[in-house]
C-alpha cells in the first residue's frame, strides 16, 4: 500500500485548521445528541445505527422521538433555506426502523459498586440521572409514588401523543440496565426523608413539579371547576371524571392547556373552548400543538382574563375582562385587564391550566433548605441543595420547560453525583455552534421541501385516544433526513499540509476558503457546504472533510467489495442507486469522489466502478458538483487507458428521479 | 511559477518496469500549484504503476514520497533513506527535481515522471500560460509590461508580422497575437509612438544560449 508519508509538514506550522464548532441543531438540544450524525444514518437507512448514536445521550429515546419541543428545529440552518429538517420525526423514525429491524433494545448490564443513590421521583429527569449513574456503575433506586413511572410523560402527556407502550418500552430499557423503581413509595409518607438519606449514598430530588396553580377569583369552589393536572392524571389513569360536562372552558394558553383541552374533547365528546390573556400571536403553546388542537375542534378565546367563575353551586360560565397587556416593558409577566370590558361565556365545566408548583411539604423540616418562596436553594453548577449528599434535578429547580430539559439537568446532576462519589467524570464543556448560513449561501442552496408526518383525520382521532402522528415512514423518512446540510462537517485543513496553491480558494462554489497575502489559508466553517469539491482539487492532501474523510471512504470501499465485485459510488438521496449489484459507498454528493479515490476502488480489486450523477439542468445537491464528478469520471477513464484497463470500467450513470428532491406524495 | 506535464504512461512504464522497487517522490511546490506532481498526484501516478504492473506480474512495490522542493538538499536528505532503499527513484518534479536527486544520491538511478514545460501564469483553475523565457535581459516596459520573447510564435521584438490576423497569431486562431495586445495596451497607456520606435537587436548572451548559467549572490557565507 502506498506510504503516506509528508516530509513537507517538517517544514510548515503546526495546526489543524478545524475549530471544533458543531452544529447548531446538536448546540441547541439541551443534552447535545449528535443529530446530525443519527439524521445521516437514517438517510442511510441505518436505523440501529441512528438508535445508537441517539442512545449515547437520550435515555428515553422513543418518547422523546414523539413529544420533544425540539430546540433544534428552530435552531437549523436549513430553515434559513426553507424548512428545518424535521429532526424530531427523524429521531422516532429511527427507533420505529431499529425495531423493524428486530435491533437496538438490548440494554447493556452496568455492573454496581456497593454505592447507591435514592433518586425521588422517576420523571424524565430522574430516569435521565437514573440511567446515567447506571452507566457509571452507581445502582440507582428510584421512588415513585405513583402507581407507574415516568412523570409526566406519564401522567401529564396524553395516549394520543406518546402511547403508553411506547413509554413503557424506554422505561423497561432503563430497568433492564438494573435500575430499580420502587412505584407506589411516596417520599415523607411512606418513608421518611431522612430515613431515604441514611440508606443511601446520595439523593437526588426529582420530583417536578406536581401541584397544579389554581386562581384567585370568586366561584373557584363550584362544582365544575377542575385543576389541570389531576384531571390530565384521571384521563391518562383512565378514571371517570364525573364533573365534566359538555360545555368545557379551559383557562390557559400554555401546552399544558392545550393537552387539557384536547384530552377534554375526547373524553366529553363536547364543545372545549380555551380561554388566555395573551394574543394568538403570544400565546405559549408552540404553533404546531394550537394547530392540531384547532384541528380537533378546539375554540380559542385570546386576550380575555378569567373575572369570576359563573354559578351558584355549579359552574355556568366564566366572565371574563378583556386582556390589555401580558408583559410589561421588561417583557415580565404583568398583565394589565381593562376592567369595565367583561363578557361572559356560558359552560358547565372550567378547568384551571394556568401553570405548575412543586410540593415540597415531603422534605418534612428536616431536608435541604428552602427560600421564602418554599422553593429550593440550590446550586445550578454542582446541582447541589444545602444538604451534603443531596442534589436537585429537573422542572422542580428548572421550572417548567421540555421534557428533554429535565433530562439536561437530571444528566448533569448524575456527573455532579458520580463526581461527589469519587468516579472519574467532570461536566462537559459547552458546544459551540457554526453561526448563521451567510445569505448569498442560502440563495445557493437548493430548496426542497419538510416532509409532514401524516396524521390520522381529525374526525376520527378526536374519538379515541389512539396516536395521532404515524411517523414518517421509510421514503419520507430517509428523504426528509437527507435535506440536511452537513453543518460544521465540511472542509478541515491542514496547516501542516496545506502549500497555499490557492486552488480550494478558486474552486469553492461557496467561496468559503479565503487566504490572507501571504497565503494563510482559512475555509470558513459558516459557508462551507461540505460538498468536498475542495478535497478533490487539492494538490497537497491538506483538506479532508470532517464527515466521511478520505480514510472513511476507503474503508467503506474496502467494506463493499466484500460482498461484490463492483462498487458504486453513490449519491445518499434515498432510491437513487445506479447499480443494484455493486456494493455501494454512499456519498452526501459524488462530487467528493476524487481521482485517487477511483483508483483505490480499482486497485482494491474492483472489476467495475458506478459512478452516479444528476443530470446537468437539474443541479444536484451543490451547484457545481456535478461537474466535478463528470470531470473525475474523464479522468478516470484516460488514467485507465492509460495503464491498459478497459475505460468502460468506469461507469457514469445519471440519476434520473430523484424523489427526495419532489413534494412529498 | 514553473510547470511541468506528465509524460505519456507507456514511457513510465518502459522505464520503471525494468526496476523492482520503485519510489515515486513528488514535489510540493511548483508541479503541486499546476495539479500535476504535487503528493495527490504522485499518488495517483503510484496507483496507476501498480495496477499496471499487477497485471502484467512484474514483481516488486510502488511507494511514494513527497517533499517540499527537490531542488533543496536539505528536503531531500529528509528521504534519504527511502531513496536509497528503492530500485529508482522516480520524481514528478520538474526536472531539476530528478537532477538534484541524482546528484545528492550517487549511485541511485532516478528517471523524470514528467516534461518541464513553462514559466507560467495561473490563468485560472486548470489553466496555465507562458510568460518568460529567462532570456536575462527583461525588456517589458517597453511594451506595456506584456513579453514578446515569451509569447511571440516567432519571438520578434519589433512585431507584428504579416501574419497577425484579427488579434490571432497565423500558427493557430487558438494563440492570441502578443503584439496586438501590445499594441492595445500601449494605445491605452497613450504610449502608441512607443510602436513606432525601432528597437535594436536583443542581447542574447545573458540567454540560456550564452551558455548554461548560475547565479551567486555577494555576501554573507556561511
Ligand atoms: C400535559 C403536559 C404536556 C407536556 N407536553 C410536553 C411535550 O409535548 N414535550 C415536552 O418536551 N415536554 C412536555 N411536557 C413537560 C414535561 O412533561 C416535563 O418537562 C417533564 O416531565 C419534567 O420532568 P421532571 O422529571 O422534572 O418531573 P416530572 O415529570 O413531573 O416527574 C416528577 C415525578 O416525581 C414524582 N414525585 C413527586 N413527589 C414525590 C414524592 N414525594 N415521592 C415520590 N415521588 C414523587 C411525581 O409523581 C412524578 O412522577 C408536558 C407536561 C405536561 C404536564
Ligand atoms: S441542516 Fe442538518 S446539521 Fe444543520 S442544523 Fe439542520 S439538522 Fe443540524
Ligand atoms: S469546496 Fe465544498 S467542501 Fe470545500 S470549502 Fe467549499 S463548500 Fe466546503
Amino acid at each position: 500500500m502506498a506510504q503516506d508519508q509528508t516530509i513537507t509538514r517538517h517544514f510548515f506550522r503546526p495546526g489543524t485548521g478545524d475549530d471544533g464548532l458543531r452544529p447548531p441543531c446538536e448546540v441547541a438540544c439541551p443534552i447535545h445528541t449528535d443529530a446530525q450524525r443519527y439524521i445521516q444514518l437514517v438517510a442511510a437507512g441505518r436505523y440501529a445505527d441512528a438508535l445508537e448514536v441517539i442512545r449515547d445521550t437520550n435515555a428515553l429515546p422513543q418518547s422523546i422521538g414523539r413529544i420533544c419541543a425540539h430546540p433544534c428545529e428552530d435552531a437549523c440552518r436549513r430553515g434559513q433555506v426553507d424548512e428545518p429538517i424535521a429532526i424530531c420525526n427523524i429521531k422516532r423514525e429511527a427507533s420505529d426502523g431499529a425495531k423493524a429491524e428486530g435491533r437496538g433494545y438490548d440494554p447493556p448490564r452496568p455492573q454496581f459498586g456497593d454505592r447507591k443513590v435514592a433518586i425521588i421521583g422517576s420523571g424524565p429527569s430522574g430516569l435521565a440521572a437514573a440511567h446515567d449513574l447506571a452507566l457509571m456503575g452507581i445502582r440507582p433506586v428510584v421512588y415513585e409514588r405513583q402507581p407507574e413511572a415516568g412523570g409526566f410523560l406519564r401522567t401529564g402527556i396524553l395516549n394520543y401523543r406518546l402511547p403508553k407502550d411506547i413509554l413503557d418500552e424506554d422505561i423497561a430499557y432503563i430497568t433492564g440496565m438494573g435500575v430499580e423503581i420502587r412505584t407506589g413509595v411516596a417520599i415523607g409518607e411512606d418513608v421518611g426523608f431522612d430515613e431515604l438519606a441514611a440508606e443511601h449514598d446520595a439523593v437526588l430530588i426529582a420530583v417536578g413539579l406536581s401541584e397544579s396553580r389554581s386562581l384567585p377569583v370568586a366561584g373557584v369552589d363550584n362544582r365544575g371547576v377542575l385543576l389541570a393536572v389531576p384531571f390530565l392524571e384521571a384521563v391518562n389513569a383512565g378514571r371517570e371524571v364525573p364533573e365534566l360536562g359538555k360545555e368545557i372552558i379551559v383557562i390557559g394558553g400554555g401546552n399544558v392547556a392545550i393537552d387539557v383541552a384536547r384530552s377534554a374533547r375526547r373524553v366529553s365528546g363536547g364543545d372545549v373552548t380555551m380561554v388566555c390573556l395573551e394574543a394568538d400571536h403570544e400565546m405559549p403553546a408552540h404553533d404546531w400543538e394550537v394547530r392540531d388542537a384547532v384541528a380537533e375542534g378546539v375554540k380559542i378565546v385570546c386576550s380575555q382574563g378569567p373575572n369570576a367563575i359563573v354559578g351558584d353551586g355549579q359552574v355556568e360560565g366564566l366572565e371574563m375582562k378583556r386582556c390589555e397587556s401580558v408583559f410589561d416593558e421588561q417583557g415580565r409577566f404583568a398583565p394589565t385587564f381593562c376592567e369595565t370590558e367583561l363578557s361572559t361565556l356560558p359552560g358547565d365545566t372550567v378547568i384551571i391550566s394556568i401553570g405548575q408548583m412543586s410540593d415540597m411539604s415531603f422534605l418534612g423540616g428536616s431536608g435541604p433548605e428552602l427560600d421564602g418562596r418554599g422553593i429550593l436553594v440550590f446550586d445550578r453548577e454542582q446541582c447541589a441543595t444545602t444538604r451534603r449528599g443531596v442534589f436537585a434535578s429537573g422542572e422542580v429547580v428548572t421550572g417548567p420547560g421540555a421534557a428533554v430539559s429535565a433530562m439536561a439537568s437530571g444528566k448533569r446532576a448524575a456527573i455532579a453525583i458520580g463526581k461527589f462519589l469519587g468516579v472519574d467524570v467532570d461536566f462537559p464543556a459547552e458546544p459551540r455552534a457554526v453561526n448563521e448560513l451567510p445569505g448569498y449561501v442560502a440563495g445557493m442552496i437548493n430548496k426542497g421541501a419538510r416532509r409532514s408526518v401524516p396524521a390520522r383525520p381529525e374526525d376520527e382521532r378526536v374519538r379515541d385516544f389512539g396516536e395521532v402522528e404515524l411517523g414518517l415512514g421509510e421514503v419520507d423518512g430517509r428523504c426528509e433526513a437527507s435535506r440536511c446540510l452537513l453543518c460544521a462537517a465540511g472542509a478541515r485543513y491542514s496547516e501542516t499540509r496545506c502549500i497555499s496553491c490557492l486552488t480550494c480558494v478558486r474552486v469553492c462554489p461557496y467561496a468559503a476558503p479565503e487566504a490572507d497575502g501571504n497565503g494563510l489559508l482559512k475555509i470558513d466553517p459558516d459557508k462551507c457546504q461540505a460538498c468536498g469539491i475542495c478535497f478533490t482539487q487539492c494538490p497537497a492532501k491538506a483538506i479532508d472533510l470532517a464527515v466521511l474523510s478520505e480514510d472513511d471512504i476507503r474503508a467503506a470501499v474496502d467494506a463493499a467489495l466484500e460482498g461484490s465485485g463492483e462498487v458504486e459510488f453513490g449519491c445518499w438521496y434515498p432510491q437513487t442507486r445506479v447499480a443494484a449489484e455493486a456494493g455501494a459507498v454512499m456519498l452526501p454528493c459524488t462530487a467528493r469522489l476524487s481521482l485517487g479515490l477511483v483508483l483505490y476502488a480499482f486497485e482494491a480489486g474492483a472489476g467495475r466502478v458506478h459512478v452516479a450523477v444528476c443530470s446537468e439542468d437539474d443541479n444536484g445537491r451543490f451547484v457545481t458538483g456535478h461537474r466535478q464528478t463528470r470531470a473525475v469520471v474523464e479522468e478516470g477513464r484516460r488514467a485507465l487507458q492509460e495503464i491498459g484497463l478497459d475505460p468502460e470500467a468506469l461507469v457514469l450513470t445519471l440519476v434520473k428521479e430523484k424523489k427526495c428532491l419532489k413534494p412529498q406524495q | 511559477m514553473i510547470t511541468a506535464e506528465r509524460k505519456p504512461f507507456e514511457q513510465i512504464r518502459a522505464v520503471t518496469d525494468q526496476f523492482g522497487k520503485v519510489l515515486v517522490v513528488g514535489c510540493n511546490t511548483c508541479v503541486a500549484v499546476c495539479l500535476t506532481g504535487g503528493e495527490k498526484e504522485a499518488e495517483v501516478l503510484a496507483s496507476q504503476l501498480r495496477i499496471a504492473r499487477g497485471q502484467d506480474g512484474i514483481a516488486g512495490s510502488v511507494e511514494t514520497v513527497t517533499v517540499l522542493r527537490q531542488c533543496e538538499n536539505e528536503y531531500l536528505d529528509a528521504i534519504s533513506e527511502q531513496v536509497k532503499a528503492a530500485d529508482l527513484v522516480l520524481s514528478t518534479a520538474c526536472s531539476i527535481g530528478p537532477q538534484g536527486i541524482a546528484e545528492r544520491f550517487p549511485g541511485v538511478r532516478v528517471a523524470p515522471a514528467m516534461n518541464t514545460n513553462m514559466m507560467a501564469v495561473v490563468k485560472g483553475h486548470h489553466h496555465w500560460a507562458e510568460y518568460c523565457v529567462a532570456c536575462g535581459d527583461c525588456g517589458i516596459f517597453n511594451t506595456g509590461g506584456i513579453c514578446p520573447i515569451a509569447r511571440c510564435a516567432k519571438t520578434l521584438i519589433n512585431g507584428p508580422c504579416g501574419g497577425s490576423q484579427g488579434g490571432r497569431c497565423e500558427i493557430s486562431p487558438d494563440v492570441e497575437c502578443v503584439w496586438q495586445l501590445i499594441h492595445d495596451q500601449l494605445v491605452s497607456l497613450g504610449l502608441e509612438e512607443n510602436l513606432r520606435k525601432i528597437s535594436g537587436p536583443k542581447k542574447w548572451s545573458s540567454a540560456n544560449t550564452g551558455g548554461p548559467r548560475s547565479m551567486k549572490k555577494e555576501g554573507f557565507k556561511p
